[in-house]
């Protein structure tokens, strides 16, 4: 069981007297930071804001060995075969991309994803289908709103590549992925799993999942902003034809010749974010001091809660799965007719609360359905009880005003 | 129509902040909608709606559910307001320019601009000793039936006319005169002076001004420019006057047989009897071309009722 108030002290936005601390809803968009990421963060500009890998002072090595670590930290943390199939990046988008991208993918080439995609799983594909002509097939859902496996049976004959979500940031639904991937698998086709939002919900371990290629954010998982992984399996990695290139990408050049440094250097061009990949080894670091099962259970808790209190009222309208076990630390609704964007404003003035409005990057799912927008409460391990009862508190009063 | 207010209220702002310039464009964004008659789609107003409703919420359901009820009705109230504020706040800026004060012409109520109120303070009629701001009707101020030909004039050919009624010994008289002076070069303007004792024992002044003119005209107003820079204390003693008519190289016994006889005391009591037909309530009390100006106004003030800038 987490101890809430111990973690709470770890996280200086939450150590607020009188009220003044936020009651933050928003970590699906971006977890906060304990003291230890942003320590090691300012500990790396303060005594050895260097560069790794190149410069063989003192500081520059000081450098190499805490990037170092840091990918171990993160293979270890996923169980990667090793850290060489961990590849920095800014961002799980970046990961995409950079996976679209160097996949090499021809005309014709089928990709299938869900119907549930965030944006950045989605416009990478439709960007190729619009430069090289490759064929972006999407995999409809089932009526609950789940991955359908018989639908993905139905369309995987001859796709090349199957890029799904693990946890949506829509819903909180966690698609079956060791399913996916053997479905895959048996038809030829590679697997990208999003992890952005399971990676700091779930243990993810990738050989027991055996997925091909993964990649998800540092912001989400208490690390800094702009820090990012892209795992693959070393094989597929080493097949892979960077996206990005020129310095650190190199074993040398000629002014007509050039030699890619092994994986994961020729995918991680031009000068790092030290610091952030510092910091998010540290992020990792402390995230593996608590179980999943705790973090799940807690979540659970507070999940069970809200989602019970909003179902008393006929005009909300939870989207996805209604079991809160099957939505992670999500709840994110909407009422018919009315702009969640007020509904966020009022609660953020009322009782300081921070949570997500909007289309939360999946416009299409909200297009399809002609729905105009939703709100989104999404928790964490600093999360307590006493704020869910706020939220409902204050929620109640809205509902009073606009009923 | 919260829009509207938002648009406003941020593109003034937005002029000295870029955050909010961001939202002014929103805010324009919103508006330029509503009135192409498509939703406003950006959020902005629920947005705004949102946080007054937050507010209110926190004190009062009952209060927030009216106000949600009944918002577009307060956003036009509010809208309404906000536009005859607005007309309001642009009349004092266009009252400040041409008359000194926000409310008006010899008006004295608080103006932000002018909040000491300088540009409106007169040495009172009846008040011998002191200088404030005197609120009284200047509707009743007048040149009708004022006989102002023993007035000394300059520019007597001017079209534009300027009557210029100060003390010699007032402070505000004193601040307005080189700035009248200035006015009557520039524009060529046709200008009496009349000396009214305000403050102190000042009717000798008069006498001596009424005298100097009769007597020297060419150099009155080398005589009357003096007494309005001297130090103020040296021109209210009666012993100094003989010694500033020699420093004129005036013929001091014969001004002196002159201020002291009885056709002059006439005429100087005839004078200021004229003035007080003006309904003259303190100096300096400036007409120019008809219009009364009471109290020392910026330069502009005056140049704007010469060039016809004056429309209300």
């Amino acid at each position: 069981m987490l101890n809430t108030e111990k973690i709470r002290a770890d996280f200086n936005i939450l150590k607020g007297e009188n009220g003044s601390a936020p009651i933050y809803f928003d970590s699906a968009c971006m977890s906060l930071k304990p003291e230890s990421v942003i320590n090691a963060i300012n500990d790396y500009y303060l005594h050895y804001p260097a560069c790794a890998g190149r410069s063989s002072h003192k500081l520059g090595d000081k450098v190499t060995k805490k990037v170092k670590e840091a990918r171990e930290l993160i293979a270890k943390f996923i169980n990667a075969g090793s850290e060489n199939e961990i590849i920095f990046t800014r961002n799980t988008t970046e990961g995409v991309n950079l996976f679209a991208n160097s996949v090499g993918l021809r005309k014709d080439d089928i990709v299938l994803i869900s119907d549930k995609e965030h944006n950045s799983n989605l416009v990478p594909w439709l960007l190729l289908r619009d430069k090289i002509g490759i064929v972006v097939k999407i995999i409809p859902g089932n009526e609950n709103g789940s991955f359908s496996l018989e639908n993905l049976q139905k369309e995987i004959v001859g796709a090349k590549i199957v890029s799904v979500v693990h946890t949506s940031n829509l819903d909180g639904a966690t698609n079956s992925i060791k399913e996916i991937v053997e479905i895959a698998h048996k038809n030829n086709a590679l697997v990208f799993v999003d992890a952005a939002q399971s990676i700091a919900h779930q243990r993810i371990d990738v050989k027991k999942l055996d997925v091909d290629f993964l990649a998800f954010s540092g912001h989400k998982m208490m690390g800094p902003t702009g820090t990012g992984v892209f795992y693959g399996k070393y094989k597929l990695l080493e097949k892979l034809e960077p996206f990005l290139v020129g310095g650190d990408t190199v074993d040398y050049t000629t002014y007509t010749d050039y030699k890619f440094l092994p994986v994961p250097e020729k995918f991680e061009a031009g000068l790092q974010d030290y610091a952030g990949i510092i910091g998010l080894g540290e992020a990792v670091k402390y995230l593996s001091q608590f179980s999943f099962e705790d973090i799940k259970e807690h979540e659970l808790k507070l999940n069970t809660y809200i989602t019970l209190e909003l179902q008393k009222i006929p005009q909300i309208k939870i989207i996805g799965p209604q079991n809160p076990a099957e939505r992670s630390g999500i709840i994110n609704f909407y009422i018919e007719g009315m702009d969640m964007h007020k509904f966020a404003v009022m609660l953020d003035e009322m009782a300081n609360i921070s949570m997500r409005t909007g289309r939360h990057c999946v416009h299409a799912w909200f297009e399809s359905r002609k729905i105009l927008n939703s709100a989104r409460v999404s928790l964490y391990i600093y999360n307590t009880i006493e704020e869910a009862e706020t939220f409902i508190t204050n929620l109640n009063k809205i509902m009073k005003i606009i009923s | 129509m919260p829009c509207i207010v938002a648009l406003i209220i941020f593109g003034i702002m937005g002029i000295f902040s870029a955050s909010q310039r961001a939202l002014a464009k929103e805010a324009f964004d919103c508006v330029f909608r509503r009135i192409t008659f498509r939703p406003c789609n950006t959020g902005f107003q629920e947005k705004v709606k949102g946080k007054l409703l937050g507010k209110v919420l926190k004190r009062s359901v009952f209060m927030a559910k009216v106000l949600n009820k009944y918002y577009e009705v307060f956003s036009w109230i509010f809208f309404i307001l906000m536009v005859g504020s607005t007309i309001w706040v642009f009349k004092g800026i266009y009252n400040f320019y041409v008359y000194g004060s926000c409310n008006g012409l010899n008006q004295s109520g608080f103006c932000a601009f002018d909040p000491s109120g300088e540009n409106n303070k007169v040495t009172g009629i009846g008040d011998s000793s002191t200088c404030d701001i005197t609120p009284q009707n200047e509707a009743t101020l007048t040149l009708k039936d004022v006989d102002l030909s023993s007035f000394p004039v300059q520019n007597i050919k001017g079209e534009d006319k300027v009557v210029f009624i100060g003390c010699y010994a007032c402070d505000y008289s004193r601040k307005a005169y080189p700035d009248i002076l200035k006015l009557v070069e520039d524009k060529k303007a046709n200008m009496a002076f009349a000396h009214f004792p305000a403050k102190g024992d000042t009717a000798y002044l008069a006498e001596a001004g009424y005298c100097v003119n009769k007597m020297y005209p060419d150099k009155y107003w080398d005589f009357n420019n003096y007494l309005f820079t001297a130090d103020e204390n040296y021109i209210l003693n009666k012993e100094n006057l003989n010694k500033i008519l020699e420093n004129f190289s005036l013929d001091v016994k014969a001004v002196n047989a002159c201020t002291s006889s009885t056709e002059t005391k006439t005429a100087v009591e005839n004078q200021v009897n004229e003035l007080k037909k003006t309904n003259l309530y303190g100096t300096p009390t400036i007409f120019i071309n008809g219009k009364a100006f009471v109290g020392p106004k910026p330069y502009r003030v005056y140049r704007s009722a010469i060039n016809k800038y004056i429309f209300f």
